[in-house]
């Protein structure tokens, strides 16, 4: 069953079909806020007043993707979250934490140790970014959107959203240069011997 | 006098990332293309910029430190809710809970059916009859094992335990492999601790994937007759069998969730790729 039955069922009050919707999104759309915000619990936060929201307003969907619908509401609150003066937390260690999507886990703890310094680099390389750039490049290289459907959450035009991408791209890659020795490889003036 | 061959005009740092994600017009992509081919300058920032991209897409995708719900004192009035449904907490976390002593199947072997919620548990659900939007799959025959040995957890290299806050209870689920073939049996292993009889019998298990589309998800049928103590529950699953649509190649989620007393919910995934 795809979105499109299960948004018209929970538009007919259907909570079943809502639930439905929350499992499908509450991993992205909480990755999505966590990327945003920094700390769990307020992604967690996050994502429970976006799905209440949404539930709240679900009837006054019409013909919009329920996914990028759900995705805006999310990043609204999370625009909020910086208005009310909050601000990016510090992600716990990785070690602690639960942790879906990588497979087999390296058993190698020289390996797993550097793997979380790379991820702990890459997460303080998007806090530096601005949240508008941030956002967009969350939404393309975590969520991994299209560049329409980018466009439909932020409701910015395509090539905004190009450049928002570009522009955080180069931003995060300007700062991982800094730690060569774990990425090598977006150094540009590395050359080839 | 034979001229210089020509490079297209050099591709600006928006293009170089949209080239990346394959999102520019075919001329304009030719273009970049025919460019970054002949100037090892912009080669060496299109790499830079894919690199980037991909340190970004490698961190992991979290778990949510707890399940989320629709919200039980919604503003929303919802027309069809038997009288007294929708006014708890509880009755939340009820929605998607299915009497599994109630879930028909078509016998032995596994057939997957659309299943029927016949209702909800614990006091005021009530009753309501509808469809279930997902399909639902019975275990292999036989395959049903209560407290097995633990060789499957013991041996798996993919699995995962939840706890709650206080480390009081805890959700494990293990597979035999982490990767499956499309026309292969998935085993897994559920194990809880410090669960009442309730709260383990509300175990619900999906194996779910997001598509650009939306997503959808196939209900694993959890046993009908489980122990009280200790949740401890093996068994294998037909992946033809759960009638997944096409492509069925892909990275798909196994979930497990359980509702607890305090409403907190214990849920654990863990990533799974069948293969063609």
């Amino acid at each position: 069953m795809d979105d499109r039955d299960l948004v018209g069922r929970a538009r007919r009050g259907d909570p079943e079909a809502f639930t439905q919707l929350i499992m499908q999104y509450q991993v992205p759309v909480y990755n999505m806020a966590l990327r945003m915000v920094g700390r769990p619990d307020d992604a967690a936060d996050i994502a429970q007043e976006a799905f209440t929201r949404a539930w709240e307003k679900i009837r006054t969907l019409r013909d919009a993707p329920f996914k990028s619908w759900l995705f805006q509401i999310a990043a609204n609150l999370c625009y909020d979250h910086f208005r009310r003066g909050r601000r990016y937390g510090e992600m716990p260690d990785e070690e602690t934490n639960k942790v879906i999507g990588l497979g087999i886990a390296t058993p190698d703890p020289q390996e797993r140790a550097e793997a979380r310094e790379r991820n702990r680099l890459v997460r303080e390389s998007i806090e530096a970014l601005d949240p508008d750039m941030r956002l967009a490049i969350v939404l393309r290289d975590v969520n991994g959107m299209a560049y329409e459907e980018i466009a439909g959450v932020l409701r910015v035009p395509l090539g905004t959203v190009k450049s928002r991408i570009a522009r955080a791209r180069a931003q995060v890659q300007e700062h991982l240069q800094q730690y060569p020795d774990f990425f090598p490889s977006t150094r540009e003036d590395a050359r080839a011997e | 006098m034979p001229s210089e061959p020509r490079i297209p005009t050099e591709p600006t740092l928006e293009e170089l990332s949209a080239y990346l994600d394959h999102e520019l017009d075919d001329g304009t992509r030719a273009r970049v293309a025919e460019h970054v081919a002949g100037c090892a300058d912009c080669k060496l920032r299109l790499d830079g910029l894919r690199q980037t991209a991909y340190a970004i897409r490698a961190l992991p995708m979290e778990t949510p430190p707890r399940t989320f719900t629709v919200p039980a004192t919604s503003r929303r009035s919802v027309r069809w809710a038997p009288a007294g449904w929708i006014g708890g907490v509880a009755a939340a976390m009820l929605i998607i809970v299915v009497g599994v002593t109630h879930v028909p199947f078509h016998g032995p072997g596994g057939a997957a059916s659309t299943g029927t919620v016949r209702g909800g548990l614990g006091q005021g659900a009530g009753s309501f009859a509808q469809g279930a939007p997902y399909r639902q799959v019975a275990p292999l025959e036989g395959s049903m094992h209560y407290a097995p040995d633990s060789a499957l957890s013991a041996s798996s290299s993919n699995s995962k335990t939840v706890m709650d806050q206080s480390s009081s209870r805890s959700l494990t689920i293990s597979t035999d492999a982490a990767s499956y073939h499309a026309s292969g049996v998935v085993t897994f292993h559920v194990t809880t601790k410090g669960l009442s009889a309730e709260e383990a019998s509300s175990v619900r298990i999906f194996l779910m994937r997001e598509t650009g589309q939306g997503g959808y998800l196939v209900r694993l049928a959890a046993p009908s007759n489980a122990p009280a103590f200790p949740f401890d529950y093996q068994a294998a699953y037909s992946i033809p069998q759960m009638q997944l649509p096409a492509p069925v190649a892909g990275n798909y989620t196994l979930q497990v969730t359980i509702d607890t007393s305090d409403h907190a919910g214990l849920v654990a995934w863990l990533p799974l790729t069948i293969t063609p």
